[in-house]
């Protein structure tokens, strides 16, 4: 789009984009070094994420604090408007994410202090799905690309669906042996993390949609039925 | 059943009721062409904002709603304007009693150079509104209370208009506006000499005239235009580029151009 008549206005714009990028990047990292944790069962790794997660949250605050003023001092409307309050939503589901990263990490730490359990792997498995579709819609959102956002939109059923079959999986486990219900119950909290980190992946789709086209995505979204792990058997 | 074809036949006759009906209008300055084609529909009880920048014509087509144009010489109308289904450019109109059912207020404040009362009550007088002396301070009082101006000067209406504020001035030229009665108000550029205390009672005024008037502003104030008006319709070149809701133009206006101008991208 040609550029503001007060180039203020666009540098300030390019720096709360070019902040956004830099907290994906770090909310990305923070996920693949937690899952790494995880696989590794590396303590050390665990307490990086738990301490670069404080970045994130200071990053969100000041792109909030930012954000607030140019809605104040600059009045956007139409396409900046919606830019701005994009970022702002972008910006605290990042922290989120960010959050939901350092629970993983956290979680790591006791499953650590317990046997090395079979259901990792498909946790793992869940996690790369996750870290995919998170990159992707990071690239939607940065490069205003609105079918790469609704195709990430409609692929979070899939990691819906690998988390109901982890929950069935880790209940059968746990009614087996209950010696493995304290470490299984972390396991399907990072289960769960991973879930909702889908979930906001899909939340980024639908503010680069509003972006680009300044109408809402709808809310017919394709979900995996949550309840579907309690009604089989 | 019923009911809700009562109300959606209610929904339509608002909908359809346009008070002023544009089509196909153009202007010209002599060999200028000022006016290109606009054709609008203006609804009654609501604000319609012109926005663009200067040159666009905005003040221009403001001026034929009201046959303000007649005044310039080479300036030539073509096209239908109608006020209540009639043409206004009709060979049987008289212009001066079109424009006390279409009022005007200007830019800058110009009240006559009369007591306070008097530039209300000229109006009502010329028009033969009214038919006693008690009538016309009746009419007075309540055009400078609709005006929000009454508190502030019921203690001394013999006093020369032009001795008050620029903000009190242009409400007494409303006041003096709305005196007739109209049916609409034109209103071109009408803070743009005043301070944000002042605009906003202009504003606030505005809103009040909405309940009982079909208003049209022309404002270079992009935030006045989304405070105050239900409508906005943007003009370039000459040309109505967009007419829409005015929510719609200022999140999500659908041509490229009135983007650019309301985002501050434009040249």
């Amino acid at each position: 789009m040609k550029e503001h008549i007060v180039s203020s206005f666009d540098e300030e714009l390019q720096k709360i984009t070019a902040r956004i990028s830099e907290m994906g990047g770090l909310a990305e990292e923070e996920l693949s070094m937690a899952l790494e944790a995880v696989r590794l069962r590396d303590g050390a790794l665990a307490r990086k994420v738990i301490e670069s997660d404080d970045r994130l949250d200071m990053m969100d605050a000041r792109l909030e604090h930012d954000a607030i003023q140019m809605l104040a001092l600059r009045q956007p409307v139409a396409s900046d408007l919606r830019e701005i309050v994009a970022a702002l939503k972008v910006s605290s589901t990042l922290e989120r994410i960010g959050d939901l990263a350092k629970n993983i990490a956290k979680r790591t730490q006791v499953l650590n202090e317990g046997q090395p359990l079979r259901v990792t792997g498909s946790i793992l498995r869940m996690g790369k799905l996750t870290q995919t579709l998170f990159a992707e819609v990071l690239d939607a959102y940065t490069s205003r690309n609105t079918s790469m956002a609704v195709s990430v939109w409609k692929r979070d059923v899939e990691v819906d669906e690998m988390y109901n079959s982890i929950f069935r999986e880790l209940t059968t486990y746990m009614m087996e042996d209950p010696r493995v219900i304290s470490l299984c119950s972390q396991l399907l909290f990072v289960a769960k993390n991973l879930e909702r980190i889908g979930d906001h992946a899909t939340f980024i789709s639908e503010m680069t949609y509003y972006v680009v086209e300044g109408e809402q995505l709808g809310d017919d979204r394709p979900k995996g039925d949550p309840l579907a792990a309690f009604i089989e058997d | 059943m019923n009911k809700t074809i009562t109300a959606e036949a209610q929904i339509a006759s608002n909908i359809v009721s346009a008070k002023i009906s544009a089509r196909k209008v153009n202007v010209f300055y002599g060999d200028t062409h000022a006016i290109k084609d606009v054709s609008i529909e203006i609804l009654d009880r609501s604000v319609t904002a012109f926005i663009g920048p200067s040159g666009c014509g905005k003040s221009t087509f403001l001026r034929c709603l009201n046959r303000m144009n007649d005044t310039i010489d080479i300036c030539r109308v073509e096209g239908t304007i109608e006020l209540d289904g009639h043409d206004i450019y009709d060979a049987s109109v008289d212009p001066v009693q079109l424009r006390a059912r279409v009022g005007m207020v200007f830019q800058k404040p110009n009240p006559f150079p009369k007591s306070i009362y008097d530039n209300i009550a000229y109006g009502p007088k010329i028009h033969g509104l009214a038919q006693s002396k008690a009538d016309l301070d009746g009419i007075v009082e309540s055009a400078l209370r609709r005006a929000a101006l009454w508190e502030e000067v019921k203690d001394r209406l013999a006093a020369p208009g032009t001795g008050l504020s620029g903000g009190q001035q242009q409400r007494l030229c409303i006041a003096r506006a709305i005196a007739t009665a109209p049916e609409v108000l034109l209103m071109d550029e009408p803070c743009s000499a005043l301070d944000p205390i002042a605009t906003a009672q202009v504003e606030e005024l505005i809103d009040e005239l909405r309940k009982s008037y079909s208003v049209v502003i022309v404002t270079h104030s992009m935030q006045q235009a989304a405070r105050v008006s239900q409508k906005t319709a943007f003009f370039h070149l000459g040309l109505m580029l967009e007419y829409d809701d005015t929510s719609k133009i200022f999140t999500n206006p659908d041509h490229e151009k009135t983007q650019a101008y309301i985002t501050g991208r434009f040249g």
